[in-house]
């Protein structure tokens, strides 16, 4: 598209990136035609890696001048399709700004850009004994102004909370262009908690360019104990009895029989291969008390029919347990072609029947479900196992994963406890809420995102309607 | 609140007060008064009524006295869900059977509602260990500007479908809808809890500020008193609180073997610094100090509050440059999250209250701000009584506007113009 001046919009954005900031061979546009959601792709018209808050305000002007769909992403490593260009349109891809800006220990605080990754910050902080909670599997790779949007979660939030309750304030480039601060460095500023309401808009309300996090300190000591469990129903028994007896773990992660096959093929822990379930289970905190808890752990466990129950009885012992954990879903590659993996939440006390569940469902549909997932939390990540050159059995597994997370809702969950609604679980929403719900959500999109231009058909299921998905007349006049 | 046929906020009414029995009369009420433009002034336990500005427009008050339900409890999931008019004191007692609370501190907690701490975002001495209200809110209902209940967030601990609208109603002051109905998430009681009291003189302040910051012990509460607020205090009974120029207050929770070893750690560090005269209340004892510390956000006496948000480290440096201002002046701050706030009796003239709040402004950083929680209402149009405007301020408007275009709760009263 061309104004009258003749300019298009690929010049105006490359005046503002440059050549080595922009993107538009199709070739290079294949990295960006979807995130870890791979069922749905489509490739944006154009990526643009601005440096600076400056430049990110410029290119969303741009796109409001040549009403193009613009949206942004981070590492991509999300897994709802939220960074899916539904459109087309510009992708502003934020790796590029990945400055760690301000460390404040005395004031307990961060300064980043969104492109800085997740683990970068913790280690970071290393040397001053803090990091940063949030810790999804993907810290290695995926970035803070990802997790800002998703508000991510990890294996910690039973204890720690999520991404929200660490980010303090952001600088945020709204979809008009216009840069403003929400919250900041200081608790308890007057008025809405705008920096509340935008973490995990899932980039509907526009592009953070800084973003102040919370740093917590570390841990001084850990007990780590592995219990393994003959069936499923006795190690969720035993998670609602830990924080029954009034103990918050660190983490309470659940392995099921299939992970713990594939997971032992691929890292050699020693997981017994005939049990029904395994439990991680983790303490942290002060060292002082620490043995009380890890004992009363091991004792419940004892009592709700575990085999054994392991503790990890060094730092790398620890670690590798850690690790068959974190890789699990790697591990899943051991077992089959290509996984799809849900993000229901149950209540705690509703895992056994969940599970059930979803046994039943695995064995309607002929589809193979692994469990890894944060038990304490409620948080299920079913695995769902396939081979995506059977359209078949592709068919299969949308039908199974849409029962299980039908289930959810059944028993008074949701659908997603940390990836997101994206595109592939918008068609739940009006599950989950009625119109009015629904209706209340949009007018809030409305205030940041008056256009809908900025991240279009995305998280609400009438969103976006005054978008008109890019053409392939509009894409030639790019 | 609940006998009352009319109330007066900041002089302004009668506004007759309303008492729904169900939620479709709250609709009904807000849909009414769309029709006639009058305003709904929402009202919880009536113990913060005077925070903010007076309101601007004629209209009625509406409590929810009778919507003070249990809905559901589910123990062994740590989640409750009831309604907005629930009494805190009520909530906690009916948690405490199960062993179990809502960690924030609250003042007047017989009186004040749930849906009023909410609005008013109230936190106490406990927030540095256990964050404030925004982390504990999962799900909301709330009756919206056309009537309607809606809902957002569920009832689950872990939960990212839809936008968070619970963030946006907490801290709203009553200005977006009537809640109507909240879902939390619950912590355990600690097996063990103790507050180490600790005196200091202006000069070691920041020094023991500092340790505590550092030290190995994870305290949950990190409480600044001056000798003005522990005499008060030392009049109610069982306090005896050591009378000093400053006294800080560390507090710790957790199974017993974990307690006592933070305070042995506690002391440990402090010896090292000479600090002398340390006391710790241990068990049930540190309770009524906890609610007394809590209760002086509304102490009846003070004519004059105002709270003031600064970067942590700063509070030490920040309370001893305001101990010069004034020698009437009483405070308290939760140092661990710098958030001060200061207390004036009477005698005190508008010049005066000026003059001070503009020298306390130039105190605070840019990051930070000051609110006057209360003063006499004459005073309102003269003072900042929501601090200096921010550059997200234009946006909060547009939150107002869209999502109250008619300006039906709460209006005049909140920040902006709000």
């Amino acid at each position: 598209m061309s104004t009258s001046t003749g300019h298009s919009l690929i010049d105006r954005l490359r005046s503002i990136v440059g050549h080595a900031g922009l993107l538009n061979s199709p070739s290079d546009l294949l990295v960006y035609e979807c995130d870890g959601f791979t069922i749905e792709k489509n490739k944006p018209d154009v990526v643009v890696f601005p440096t600076s808050t400056d430049d990110i305000a410029r290119i969303v002007q741009a796109c409001n001048e040549f009403q193009v769909p613009f949206l942004p992403r981070g590492a991509g490593t999300s897994l709802a399709g939220g960074c899916l260009p539904v459109g087309g349109g510009v992708m502003i891809a934020l790796t590029r700004m990945k400055r760690i800006l301000e460390v404040n220990i005395r004031d307990r605080y961060a300064v980043v850009e969104p492109g800085v990754v997740n683990l970068w910050l913790s280690n970071h902080l290393k040397p001053f004994g803090f990091h940063f909670a949030p810790d999804p599997s993907s810290q290695g790779a995926c970035t803070i102004g990802g997790n800002t949007a998703t508000n991510s979660g990890g294996p910690h939030t039973l204890k720690y909370g999520v991404t929200v309750n660490h980010v303090l304030g952001l600088e945020f480039v709204l979809p008009d262009g216009r840069v403003v601060q929400t919250g900041g460095p200081v608790e308890d500023n007057p008025g809405y908690d705008l920096t509340g309401v935008i973490v995990g808009s899932e980039g509907t309300f526009g592009i953070a360019s800084k973003i102040w996090v919370r740093i917590s300190r570390n841990p001084e000591a850990y007990r780590t104990l592995l219990g393994i469990f003959e069936t499923v129903d006795d190690a969720t028994n035993t998670i609602s009895d830990i924080i029954g007896a009034g103990i918050i773990p660190g983490a309470l992660e659940m392995l099921d029989r299939l992970i713990l096959q594939a997971v032992e093929a691929a890292f050699h822990f020693g997981f017994p291969l005939d049990a029904g379930a395994a439990l991680i289970m983790e303490v942290d905190g002060l060292d002082a008390g620490l043995d009380t808890d890890a004992e009363r752990i091991a004792a419940i466990a004892i009592r709700n029919n575990a085999r054994e129950v392991r503790r990890a009885k060094s730092e790398a012992d620890r670690a590798l347990l850690w690790k068959c954990r974190k890789q699990a879903f790697g591990a899943v590659g051991r077992l089959a072609p290509s996984y799809c993996t849900q993000d229901g939440v149950v209540p705690r006390t509703r895992l056994p029947h969940i599970l059930r569940v979803i046994q039943k469902i695995s064995d309607k549909y002929q589809v193979r479900v692994a469990n890894v997932f944060h038990a304490g939390d409620g948080n299920i990540h079913p695995i769902l196992l396939f081979d995506e050159r059977d359209p078949g059995q592709v068919k299969r597994v949308l039908q199974a994963g849409h029962d299980i997370l039908d289930e959810c809702i059944a028993c008074g969950g949701s659908v997603t406890g940390e990836h997101g609604i994206g595109v592939e679980k918008i068609n739940f929403m009006p599950k989950l809420f009625n119109p009015e719900d629904l209706a209340m959500m949009q007018r809030l999109r409305s205030v940041f995102n008056p256009d809908g231009r900025c991240s279009p058909l995305k998280m609400l299921p009438t969103a976006g309607a005054c978008i008109e998905p890019s053409k392939a007349g509009r894409r030639a006049s790019l | 609140m609940a006998d009352q046929a009319s109330v007066l906020i900041d002089d302004f009414g009668p506004l007759a007060m309303h008492r729904p029995r169900s939620v479709a009369e709250i609709g009904n009420l807000v849909r009414q008064a769309a029709v006639e433009n009058r305003a709904i002034y929402p009202i919880g336990g009536g113990t913060m009524l005077d925070r903010g500005l007076p309101p601007s427009h004629p209209g009625l008050a509406v409590t929810l006295d009778h919507l003070s339900e249990v809905i559901d409890y589910p123990t062994r999931d740590m989640t409750i869900t009831v309604q907005a008019g629930i009494t805190i004191d009520q909530l906690q007692n009916t948690l405490q059977r199960e062993n179990q609370r809502l960690p924030i501190d609250v003042p007047r907690a017989c009186s004040a509602t749930l849906g009023g701490i909410l609005a008013c975002n109230i936190s106490g001495p406990r927030r540095y260990g256990f964050g404030t209200l925004r982390d504990y809110v999962i799900g909301i209902s709330v009756v919206n500007d056309r009537g309607q209940e809606i809902k957002a967030g569920g009832r689950v601990v872990k939960n990212v479908a839809g936008y968070d609208l619970c963030k946006l109603f907490v801290g709203s002051l009553g200005t977006l809808g009537i809640i109507t109905q909240v879902t939390l998430k619950l912590r355990p009681m600690p097996e063990e809890r103790a507050l180490v009291l600790l005196p200091s003189d202006s000069e070691t302040l920041p020094k023991l500020l500092n340790l505590l910051h550092g030290s190995r012990t994870c305290p949950v509460c990190i409480d600044l008193l001056n000798e003005g607020f522990v005499r008060h205090l030392n009049h109610q009974p069982k306090m005896q609180l050591p009378e000093a120029a400053w006294l800080i207050l560390v507090g710790y929770e957790d199974n017993r073997d974990n307690v006592s070893w933070q305070i042995q750690q506690l002391t440990k560090e402090l010896a090292a610094e000479n600090a002398r005269g340390l006391d710790a209340r241990i068990g049930i004892t540190s309770q009524p100090i906890y609610q007394a510390m809590g209760d002086l956000a509304l102490r009846p006496e003070s004519s004059l509050i105002f709270k003031a948000n600064l970067p942590a480290g700063g509070t030490a440096d920040f309370c001893r440059q305001l101990s010069g201002l004034r020698i009437d002046l009483a405070m308290q701050a939760h140092a661990g999250n710098g958030i001060v706030t200061g207390h004036l009796e009477h005698d005190l003239n508008l010049e005066t209250a000026r003059d001070l709040v503009q020298m306390i402004h130039a105190w605070i950083p840019p990051s930070g701000n000051l609110v006057i929680h209360r003063c006499p209402v004459a005073w309102k149009k003269h003072l900042p009584i929501w601090g200096k405007s921010r550059n997200d301020g234009g946006l909060m408007r547009r939150v107002k506007h869209t999502l109250d275009p008619q300006g039906i709760f709460n209006p005049g009263r909140f920040v902006e113009g709000i």
